[in-house]
């Protein structure tokens, strides 16, 4: 589904953010992204969206080189991209079913599909009770799971999730996370970075660990750090 | 397709009545610019029809008192054969004069003149245009002389001061046009400045470049339109009030070619202005 070739970024100042970086990524996989901060994971999480491109190598999304794309298909490449992000990006004048609405309208999706795709969505989440309240009547997880059932409303093909649980308490995080496992089991690939020591040794999935820009690790079966401390922050 | 014009009509509604303010300020600038724009050109249609029905006509004229002699006409016609600076004199009589005056003027005025009324006349063709004065200036006192006109000069001078005028509106709009279009510009960066989350979501989630800008495009468009509108209005209004009415027959086929401009203007200032402001600031 995403694959890496020898994929090496860096920024205008001169600081390496990736560096010769070579992976798979199959179809329904569910990998971590860990690493101490400026590792590099972002800008992993932004090539993939095409928000940024490498200056060497190539990026392939469902057998697509995607810098191939011209400009004007990087639209369509992002639908088929869900994305959730540390501070849940949720529009604070819209309700909850409003907000998760906006990401199917904006995409000329007729009403239809709206109103059988939302509610359907707030289900999952399980914030149904809560779809005509404004993200600021709730909490941090529930705001969280809004954002989830907005990049997931979509039913994309790939789901990026970069620290989605940093602003979130160990019960939220779980829910989060329960959350990610679920729409990881209906076959689509969920990548996420993250800091999170407990919750990535307690879940033993995949795990890349970036350092300086440089893999120094891809486990199948890994947990966050090996013989180093987890990096707080 | 209807989804998406639902939305952008909704955005661009919403859009002008959150920025009302701005909205207003944009408009009238636009209005007051393109007034000016319409009046330059009704000015420069006007001037162009008063020399062209004058064109034809005498360059000067010594018009005789109705009342005169045999003896004050002969007079005046032998000073206007002996004169260097005159090329040529044709006498009109008073019923030749009547004739002509029964053609120019409306019904209502000239049923009421009888030939006795009107003067006879001697138009004239000066060697130079300018010694149309010349005549004015010698003949304006003689006896049984009633005036002397010169018409063609007196046109000249207004269309002097006509393409002067015509030049200061025409800077004033240009000026004005200017800042309209910034005013707009400003208008189209504050509603994307406010619109920021809501972008970023949108190019999030996958909207096209265009959904993003139409909104936004059509915000600028109908300024400019809004402005043009108001603009043609008071141009109309103008022109049914201009004290100088009856001397600058005005067809309708000038106000509309003067509108078309006006609008075409205005609606290409506001698209000009959101487009930069677009290129400046909505980075999709």
């Amino acid at each position: 589904m995403i694959r890496f070739e020898q994929v090496s970024k860096t920024y205008k100042n001169g600081t390496p953010a990736l560096v010769n970086i070579s992976l798979d990524i199959e179809k329904g996989e569910f990998v971590f992204l860990v690493g101490a901060s400026g590792s590099g994971k972002t800008t992993f999480l932004r090539l993939l969206l095409r928000e940024e491109s490498p200056d060497s190598g190539r990026i392939l999304e469902a057998g697509r080189d995607i810098g191939d794309l011209p400009k004007w298909r990087v639209p369509y490449l992002r639908r088929n991209i869900g994305c959730v992000f540390q501070d849940f990006r949720l529009l604070p004048n819209k309700t909850v079913f409003e907000n998760v609405a906006f990401a199917l309208e904006v995409i000329g999706r007729p009403r239809s599909t709206v109103e059988s795709q939302v509610p359907q969505i707030l289900e999952l989440v399980g914030l149904t009770d809560k779809s005509s309240n404004l993200p600021g009547e709730l909490s941090g997880g529930e705001q969280q799971r809004v954002a989830v059932a907005r990049a997931f409303v979509n039913r994309p093909l790939i789901l990026l999730a970069d620290e989605p649980t940093g602003n979130l308490d160990p019960a939220n995080s779980e829910i989060i996370m329960s959350l990610l496992e679920r729409i990881n089991r209906t076959g689509t690939t969920v990548v996420m970075a993250t800091h999170d020591k407990g919750l990535v040794d307690r879940m033993r999935r995949r795990v890349v660990e970036l350092d300086r820009g440089e893999m120094i690790r891809d486990q199948v079966r890994g947990v966050y750090g090996i013989d180093e401390p987890a990096m707080g922050h | 397709m209807r989804v998406y014009l639902r939305y952008a009509i909704k955005e661009t509604i919403s859009n002008l009545w959150r920025n009302r303010m701005m909205t207003i300020a944009a408009v009238l600038t636009v209005a007051v610019s393109l007034s000016l724009v319409g009046a330059a050109l009704l000015l420069k249609q006007s001037a162009a029809q008063a020399s062209a029905q004058w064109q034809q006509g005498t360059r000067v004229t010594v018009w005789m008192e109705p009342t005169a002699s045999k003896a004050e006409i002969s007079t005046i016609q032998g000073q206007l054969a002996n004169l260097p600076i005159v090329k040529s004199c044709v006498y009109y009589t008073q019923s030749q004069d009547y004739q002509e005056a029964l053609q120019l003027l409306p019904r209502s005025e000239s049923s009421v003149l009888s030939v006795t009324d009107v003067p006879s006349s001697f138009r004239c063709v000066p060697t130079v245009p300018q010694n149309a004065f010349v005549v004015e200036s010698q003949f304006s006192n003689q006896p049984g002389v009633y005036s002397v006109t010169a018409p063609e000069q007196q046109i000249r001078q207004m269309n002097r001061a006509i393409r002067v005028l015509q030049i200061v509106f025409l800077a004033l709009a240009g000026v004005l046009l200017l800042s309209a279009t910034v005013l707009i510009l400003n208008t189209i960066r504050m509603a994307i400045f406010s619109r920021r989350r809501e972008v970023s979501v949108m190019k999030l989630v996958g909207a096209t470049n265009w959904f993003i800008r139409i909104p936004y495009i059509t915000e600028g468009f109908i300024q400019g339109l809004l402005g043009s509108v108001v603009a043609i209005i008071a141009v109309t209004a103008l022109k049914i009030w201009y004290p100088l009415h009856n001397e600058f027959q005005l067809n309708a086929r000038s106000l509309i070619g003067t509108s078309t401009v006006v609008l075409v203007v205005g609606v290409l200032i506001g698209s000009v202005g959101s487009a930069i402001a677009i290129r400046r600031f909505l980075d999709v």
